[in-house]
């Protein structure tokens, strides 16, 4: 077996030949953070639609679907729902980084709403993008390549040696390695993709034997539920409590499935790159032709494929399938898969390692850190964050999957803040930050890992995971916005700091509003509202029927949920196409953006203060850990 | 957008292009030879061209040719590739298959090679790109 190894070291010798321009582009360490807000255009949106969709599409969707059918259809509609978030935020978000000269979410949520939680939270996020989300995926991945060796190399040879290639390219070249590298990376994803499907489809005889392979199956009624999404809602206690009725694929299951999906959009490593592109100018056609286009088809057509073929026959799955090529193209694919996951881990990483260094312990504890001293420690945590995810996989791979299960929603609930941010100016920040906090618990009270911190401590919950079919996305995302309306409500009064009142100004200024738009406003609404309904929501019930004859008959040969998500998939185009286009939410804006020029204040000495602070975090994590030690010694269970 | 911002684009396509055309084609090529069907191998010899060709119009767009890099790395791996062949081609080890295969990849390849030189540079310009003239006729021409 030459071919792993062999494409493996030309992988390794581009990632390190990235590094080296990226360095040199970089002056080693002056545009490290965001390369100089010079990523062009076309390259954020492709790095956003890979890290967003590719490794994650092949390794969870197929899976997914392979075991349990097409009963998620949220799943086929991953680019429509990814591409939603990107129209509503991306552009504003961008202005606001120009006016305000940020570079990243943590900054901008502490700039505008004047909040350290909020600031500490999305670092928190970044964190658990970059050390369990990531690290789940290269945990999937190096048991793919010890099988692909033929056992010459074990699982966790194979996990450090996929970490060191990847830690190697984020510590050297920081964001312009990760950009120009993430680019060839997701194009190089994005054709395993299509390579893998088609490889699929000859496995399976053709698309004709595919679907006959799964009429069988429709056919059988112990398999038959595999083809339906099971009700709008069934009000079970939730996974590991209480069993759904057919299986946990509801209308409202994948409405919610969809909510945690656009966590992706609101997450501190998409905002990186978003905040570290040039120009405006290629977020409609990014959002438009290449998420919502080009990935949502891989997923809705491609990665449904493989997942339809590990239907069928279990052995068939991606390892399967790839170990069934000629040895040159199983490692291609291999390749390819490495190269998605790798530009999101990469991405989080770097994201993460900045947020945790430069805008959490450097305001905080040692503001006199110089910019080199800032990027050797962003650099010296990359690799920390890494190691311990290399650690997690190997040594605690279920608290590992618990911890990842909670990047998506607790993402998510960064949607109020960015919304208040970029529409909602009758949010307040008291509203925002006690909403987000609600969101908090919300998630974790229907994740498995607050259910099972809380169970450690002796308090058992009376459900388990996603509740009444519904995904902890939208059980947090319910608290957060009924807190954050109500507490908006009462708080009106209550001003904004200095930076975000600017903010305000600035934005709602420039995009006042044109007539045309104003006018388009309620069609807007109502096309948005009737292609959630149909393609996420209750309508999916229709699905169940619509491409089905009377004696239930496929009548477009395919799976009739397939079928109607792939329509709803074109829909979605032309809705995404709309909205940024007529709608003008991603649209170009060629304005030139000022920096916006604070009023002078006083240097203060923080020598004082953060020594305080620091000894204040000590005594705090001493306090809080004996605390966690005693409750559990008292109530705790074995 | 700067000149090193420049270079990176016109890079990351290079990269992008190789990267998926080239190794797969190399792979389909790989594939005919392993299965004798010259037709699989003649798809792959198609994708490694439509990545030269591809590569040329990224060079156009860019308003560049190929840097030495690229044109050591291509024609030490033709070169490479060629001995290959040669030696099991001697060795007799290939199938009638294998043998149009490789002719057909090395016989394209060149081909194109000269029609890129002929085509950009001319007749006489091709012919100068290799020819290294000595010292004295290049100062007598200062």
């Amino acid at each position: 077996m030459i071919w792993l190894p062999l494409y493996g070291l030309f992988y390794a010798i581009a990632t390190l030949y990235w590094a080296r321009i990226a360095t040199r582009a970089n002056g080693d360490y002056q545009t490290y953070f965001s390369a100089g807000h010079a990523l062009a255009p076309w390259m954020s949106v492709l790095v956003i639609a890979g890290a967003s969709l590719s490794g994650w599409a092949l390794l969870a969707g197929s899976a997914e679907i392979g075991r349990n059918g097409f009963g998620l259809p949220a799943l086929m509609q991953a680019g429509i729902a990814l591409a939603l978030p990107g129209v509503l935020f991306f552009k504003r978000i961008w202005l606001l980084g120009q006016r305000l000269r940020l570079s990243s979410l943590t900054e901008l949520l502490r700039a505008y709403w004047g909040s350290e939680f909020l600031a500490a939270f999305s670092a928190v996020v970044a964190v658990i993008f970059a050390v369990a989300f990531a690290g789940l995926q290269l945990r999937a991945l190096s048991g793919l390549a010890a099988d692909l060796s033929g056992g010459m190399v074990s699982r966790e040879i194979a996990s450090v040696l996929l970490g060191l290639i990847l830690v190697s390219y984020v510590v050297i070249g920081g964001m312009r390695a990760v950009g120009a590298l993430g680019t060839v990376q997701a194009v190089l994803a994005a054709s395993a993709v299509v390579v893998l499907a088609a490889f699929a489809l000859v496995d399976a005889g053709g698309f004709a034997a595919l679907n006959a392979g799964l009429a069988r199956l429709a056919a059988d009624p112990a398999t038959a539920g595999r083809f339906l999404v099971a009700g709008v809602i069934q009000f079970t206690a939730g996974i590991g409590r209480e069993a759904a009725a057919g299986h946990e694929g509801t209308a409202l299951a994948s409405l919610s499935f969809a909510m945690a999906l656009m966590g992706v959009q609101a997450s501190p490593m998409i905002m990186k790159v978003v905040l570290s592109t040039a120009s405006p100018r290629g977020f409609a056609a990014g959002q438009t032709w290449v998420m919502a286009g080009a990935f949502g088809a891989l997923v809705a057509f491609c990665m449904a494929t493989v997942g339809a073929v590990a239907l069928i026959d279990p052995a068939h799955g991606l390892g399967g399938l790839l170990a069934g090529l000629s040895p040159w193209f199983s490692a291609w694919l291999f390749i390819g898969l490495l190269a998605g996951v790798q530009l999101m881990a990469g991405l989080a990483l770097l994201a993460a390692g900045e947020a945790l260094v430069r805008h959490l312990y450097k305001p905080w504890f040692h503001s006199t850190l110089s910019r080199r001293d800032t990027v050797t420690l962003v650099r010296v945590a990359v690799g920390l964050g890494l190691l311990a995810s290399l650690l997690m996989q190997a040594l605690t791979p279920v608290a590992l999957t618990l911890l990842a299960s909670l990047a998506l929603p607790l993402a998510f609930q960064l949607s109020i803040p960015l919304l208040g941010m970029t529409w909602l100016r009758w949010m307040t920040p008291p509203a925002v930050v006690t909403g987000v906090g609600f969101g908090i618990a919300g998630v974790l009270l229907t994740e498995p890992f607050g259910i099972a911190v809380l169970s450690f401590f002796g308090l058992d919950l009376p459900w388990g995971r996603n509740p009444w079919t519904i995904h902890s996305a939208a059980w947090g995302m319910a608290a957060n916005l009924a807190v954050t309306l109500l507490v908006s409500a009462f708080t009106q009064r209550r001003g904004f700091g200095e930076e975000g009142q600017e903010a305000r100004r600035f934005l709602f200024g420039l995009l006042g509003g044109n007539p045309r738009v104003r006018a388009l406003r309620s069609t807007a609404w109502s096309v948005t509202l009737a292609w959630l309904f149909l393609a996420l929501g209750p309508g999916l019930i229709f699905g169940n029927y619509a491409f089905a004859d009377a004696e239930g008959h496929w009548v477009l040969g395919m799976p009739p949920i397939w079928g109607w998500s792939l329509m709803l998939w074109v829909a979605g185009v032309v809705l995404v196409w709309f909205l940024s286009y007529k709608m003008e939410l991603a649209s170009p804006v060629l304005v030139d953006v000022p920096a916006y020029e604070p009023r002078p204040k006083l240097p203060r000495r923080q020598g004082e203060a953060e020594r305080e602070r620091r000894r204040i975090a000590l005594i705090t994590l001493a306090i809080g850990f004996s605390l966690a030690v005693i409750a559990a010694l008292s109530f705790g269970q074995a | 957008m700067s000149q090193t911002d420049h270079r990176m684009d016109r890079s990351v396509l290079i990269f992008s292009l190789w990267g998926v055309l080239g190794f797969l084609g190399l792979g389909l090529f790989l594939e005919g030879m392993q299965r004798d069907l010259w037709s699989v191998s003649a798809g792959g010899v198609a994708l490694i061209v439509l990545a030269f060709v591809a590569h040329i119009i990224v060079n156009g767009v860019y308003d560049t040719g190929f840097s030495q890099g690229e044109a050591a790395l291509g024609i030490g791996a033709y070169g490479l590739l060629g001995l290959v062949f040669v030696f099991s081609a001697i060795g007799g080890t290939m199938t009638m298959a294998d043998y149009y295969a490789g002719l057909t990849l090395f016989g394209v390849l060149a081909a194109g090679f000269l029609a890129y030189l002929f085509t950009r540079h001319g007749l006489r310009g091709a012919f100068s790109r290799f020819h290294i003239k000595p010292m004295d006729k290049r100062e007598e021409r200062l």
